[in-house]
């Protein structure tokens, strides 16, 4: 029947365009982080057990390049933040979160001091560096950070996961709603994870 | 009856547009709580961005196929001219145009304005000012700053060639002086040889940072301003002292001086707008490129919801227009069962009510009309059945003498085939009918004359005789003057050959009763006359008497021989029936006609299959001796005299027949005689009482039999009778004589 299958014809073509733009719109992604070009990654982790606190220690490097270096000058603020999720393995479930914890400190340039400096947003505590680079290696070191207490681990097998992330800080809420067409200053690292028989 | 295909498509409509409704705000809703969400946690804000985007482009994508299917059917239904393909597109036309217009004039403007706003926020001006602020706060401090250092310099010279127990004395002298909040002197590896500070019980000097350390190992003086958190500042200033040893091995002296409150809030100030503004300047791009982007997805979202919604709300609109359309075409169609939905209690709603009131009417109407015209096929069909049943033809004409309507009788009585004639011109079907040809002669004759209505009797001739037909003509009632007649005929032949029959034998009768008794007294008188007065008188007298008398006996046994003729037509004996051979009483009778007519040529063409018949033998035997002599005498003076006896055994529809034919090569029978040749004294021989053939009828009819005569159309009569093989057929049937008897009932 000829008007069944022109409508036949129609509705394939229609399904076609429609399966080739979803997967044209699966397979985009937005420019994450070109501007923070460079390895972002965590070198390297571990926990010591510290008087019945478990304490990470860990290396992490991070971007720095001219363009992070001309907006540091500039008066951008960036947002340093380490990740810390401690998971108990279930054998036929998923793992259960006991830990989730964020590190966050902030970078900035201080311009009446030509001096850099790195902020705990939690504490308050700031340091000062005359290069982005000593800032930058200060930030990358984190020693005996408490993540959990012994007392919350109970038996069984554990996950540790830690997570490098770096992206422009201090966004008010009501520009981050506008801003997440062009979210190119956010960049997440792998998870870093290993085992922690207790 | 209710159409589905017109009332249960806006109820699947109605959830269609339900189920989009509710699906467009479970994604709206969706897509809000999502930003929402990933607005206040900046973690969940990159990993809902994905799933942001998808919803908004999964939407404009949907919301797109789903506009473009719609517009591809009404363009296809616009072409097609479907009804109401236009008036939905003219609809979409304008409220496409009223949405469409406004819509781009805001978005129009609204991007110039973004693009000028976002400019006017990074003016020139504002960066210059906080540059210039920013050079000044750092000029103040910049002071305050060599100052310091000069005196730590100062203060290093000074200590190089202090003994050691001078040392701590001239660093608390020193800090006193200066205000500074600690003066530390650093030996090799950064050991702390001595130190005065501001609160002796706040602990230990502050650790150098690196850069101090290198560069007063370089033997430079180093000063710089320290950012403290609460908005303080603090100044600290090195200097090596002038010692033999250098690298690590020398010694330096660091001091750190506060920052005045004052001078520190108003550095900070400055600090913090240019932090701010650098924020925000960096936000100037993408603040525009989204606020575009985002503008660009509503102006998107809202066209294509605007044309879809035009083209749904035209679509509903046109709707119950499409279904009066649909439901006037079944209408017209003949569906009185259509019944539409009622849309809305608004004047469509009062068009449509009024639409299924009419079909209701209609429906009701047409059921009587076909009860009424059932009723009158069944008085058709009953009428049918007794036209076919009647024995009477009957035919119904127009005025153009085309039939309409011919029973089967009409058929056989006209002999011709009516059943399919129905349409056609009587004329044209009396083509090669000798007999139909002069009854529409006769119709036409009378057509002619004027005469509608009339009854008479017609002659009518043909190869098988002359038929009678009672016929009576009476025009068809009705509005319309061609409406026709019908015509009633009755093929009376055989009632009034009864009649004739039944009067012959009456006549016979009373001949033999009324005559046969004078003759033997005529006839004993005359002989009594002859007996007593011949010996008396003269020999010439005497001749003339003996003439006279046996003048009178011969004519009185002439008589008598006639009188019994009659009285043999007249009498009915009773039959003797026996089961005989039929063909071996031919055979018997043509070996004796053989011996007689020695020159006739007799040929005999018998049928095997019959093998005897219930019947009278010997009246048999006398039809076929008339039959046979009847023959002979009118071969007399033919050249070549042939005669032929045939039988055949005949199925018919209830019983077998022996069939009998007698054909001769004689002269025929005369055409005027064809059809009356069994009527008692009609003959075509100078001799004869003329009752052969009649008794030879009388006695094939008691036998159930019937008998025809005609002419060969090679030449000589042909002579057909057809018997009865079982006696119990001429029972079932009824006889001649029965039948003859009750003419004679009717008739006294």
């Amino acid at each position: 029947m000829l008007r069944g299958d022109a409508t036949r014809d129609g509705l394939i073509r229609g399904w076609l365009l429609t399966t080739t733009c979803v997967m044209a719109l699966a397979s985009w992604r937005p420019a994450y982080g070109d501007a923070l070009d460079g390895v972002l990654e965590v070198r390297s982790a571990y926990v010591n057990l510290d008087r019945g606190v478990f304490v990470l220690y860990a290396r992490i490097g991070y971007p720095m390049s001219p363009a992070i270096r001309r907006a540091l000058r500039d008066g951008l603020t960036l947002t340093f933040d380490l990740e810390v999720r401690v998971d108990r393995e279930r054998r036929f479930w998923f793992s259960m979160n006991i830990v989730d914890l964020t590190l966050r400190r902030e970078l900035s340039y201080h311009a009446v001091s030509d001096r850099y400096v790195v902020r705990n947003s939690k504490s308050g505590a700031q340091e000062n560096f005359a290069t982005p680079d000593e800032a930058l290696e200060y930030l990358g070191k984190v020693d005996a950070w408490p993540i959990v207490v012994e007392p919350q681990l109970d038996g069984g097998n554990y996950t540790i996961s830690v997570r490098a992330g770096v992206r422009r800080g201090h966004l008010p809420a009501s520009l981050r709603a506008i801003l997440f067409w062009t979210n190119d200053w956010a960049r997440v690292s792998e998870w870093y994870s290993w085992s922690l028989p207790v | 009856m209710v159409t589905p295909g017109v009332n249960g498509r806006p109820r699947r409509l109605r959830w269609v547009a339900v189920a989009q409704a509710l699906l467009w705000s479970a994604i709206g809703l969706g897509a809000f709580l999502l930003l929402a969400e990933s607005v206040q946690n900046s973690s969940a804000f990159d990993r809902l961005r994905p799933w942001i985007l998808l919803v908004d482009f999964g939407g404009v994508i949907v919301l797109s196929v789903l506009l473009a299917r719609k517009l591809w059917r009404l363009v296809r239904d616009y072409r097609a001219h479907v009804p109401g393909s236009r008036l939905t597109a003219r609809t979409v036309g304008i409220f496409g145009a009223l949405v469409i217009a406004p819509l781009l004039i805001v978005y129009l403007s609204s991007l110039e304005f973004i693009n000028r706003g976002i400019d006017s926020w990074f003016k020139v001006e504002v960066k210059q000012g906080l540059n210039d602020a920013l050079g000044l706060s750092r000029a103040a401090l910049d002071l305050r700053m060599r100052e310091y250092s000069v005196r730590t310099v100062a203060l290093a010279a000074a200590l190089s060639d202090a003994v050691p127990a001078e040392v701590q004395s001239r660093l608390d002298a020193e800090r006193r002086a200066s205000q500074a909040t600690e003066i530390a002197l650093f030996g090799p590896h950064e050991h702390i040889l001595a130190a005065s500070l501001d609160g002796p019980l706040e602990g230990l000097p502050s650790q150098p940072p690196a850069d101090l350390v290198r560069q007063v190992q370089q033997r430079r003086p180093y000063v710089s301003l320290e950012p403290r958190a609460g908005g303080h500042y603090l100044i600290r200033t090195a200097a090596a002292l002038g010692d033999a040893g250098a690298g690590h091995d020398a010694r330096f002296l660091v001091a750190v001086y506060p920052v005045p409150a004052q001078l520190a809030a108003l550095s900070e100030a400055v600090q913090s707008s240019y932090h701010q503004y650098g924020d925000l300047a960096a936000l100037r791009e993408p603040l525009k490129t989204s606020f575009r982007l985002t503008l660009t997805l509503v102006l998107l979202l809202a066209m294509l919801a605007a044309i879809y919604g035009a083209i749904f709300s035209a679509q509903r609109l046109v709707r119950p227009v499409q279904d009066l359309i649909e439901g006037t075409r079944a209408v017209g169609k003949g569906d009185f069962g259509t019944r539409l939905p009622l849309p809305s209690r608004d004047e469509m709603g009062f068009l449509v009510h009024s639409f299924n009131d009419m079909t209701k009417r209609l429906r009701r109407a047409r059921a009587e009309a076909t009860h009424s015209q059932q009723a009158v096929e069944r008085e058709r069909e009953r009428l049918a059945i007794i036209l076919a049943r009647l024995s009477t033809g009957v035919l119904a004409i127009d005025r153009s003498m085309t039939v309409r309507t011919a029973n089967e009788a009409a058929g056989a009585i006209l002999g011709t085939d009516l059943s399919a004639a129905s349409g056609r011109s009587l004329p044209e079907l009396a083509a090669g009918n000798e007999r139909l040809g002069q009854f529409v002669a006769a119709l036409a004759v009378r057509f002619a004359g004027g005469r509608e209505e009339w009854r008479e009797q017609l002659d009518l001739d043909g190869a098988t005789g002359r038929r009678t037909l009672m016929c009576a003509c009476t025009p068809l009632p009705g509005e319309d003057a061609d409406t026709g007649f019908v015509i009633v005929f009755d093929d009376i032949t055989t009632l009034l050959q009864a009649q004739r029959d039944a009067a012959w034998g009456e006549v016979a009768r009373r001949l033999a009763h009324e005559i046969k008794n004078p003759l033997t007294p005529i006839q004993l008188s005359a002989e009594r006359l002859r007996r007593r007065l011949l010996a008396g008188m003269s020999e010439r007298d005497a001749e003339i008497l003996e003439r006279g008398t046996r003048t009178i006996v011969q004519q009185v046994q002439t008589m008598q021989q006639m009188v019994n003729a009659f009285s043999e037509y007249a009498r009915a004996p009773e039959m003797q029936i026996t089961r005989f051979s039929l063909n071996q009483l031919i055979t018997e009778v043509a070996d004796l006609y053989r011996s007689q007519a020695p020159r006739t040529r007799i040929r005999l063409d018998l049928d095997e299959h019959l093998e005897g018949i219930e019947a009278d033998r010997g009246r048999v035997r006398q039809i076929l001796n008339n039959l046979v002599t009847n023959a002979l005498e009118a071969l007399d003076g033919v050249g070549t005299p042939t005669l032929e006896i045939a039988t055949r055994l005949e199925p018919g529809a209830d019983a077998k027949y022996a069939a009998v034919t007698v054909c001769d090569n004689g002269p025929g029978f005369p055409r005027e005689l064809l059809g009356k040749v069994f009527d008692p004294y009609v003959t075509s021989k100078p001799k004869g009482t003329g009752l052969g053939l009649a008794i030879v009828k009388k006695i094939i009819e008691e036998h159930g039999g019937r008998i025809d005569a005609d002419n060969r159309p090679e030449g000589g009569a042909r002579v057909r009778m057809v018997l009865p093989v079982k006696d119990s057929t001429r029972s079932a049937t009824g006889g001649a004589r029965e039948r003859l008897d009750q003419l004679r009932r009717e008739r006294a």
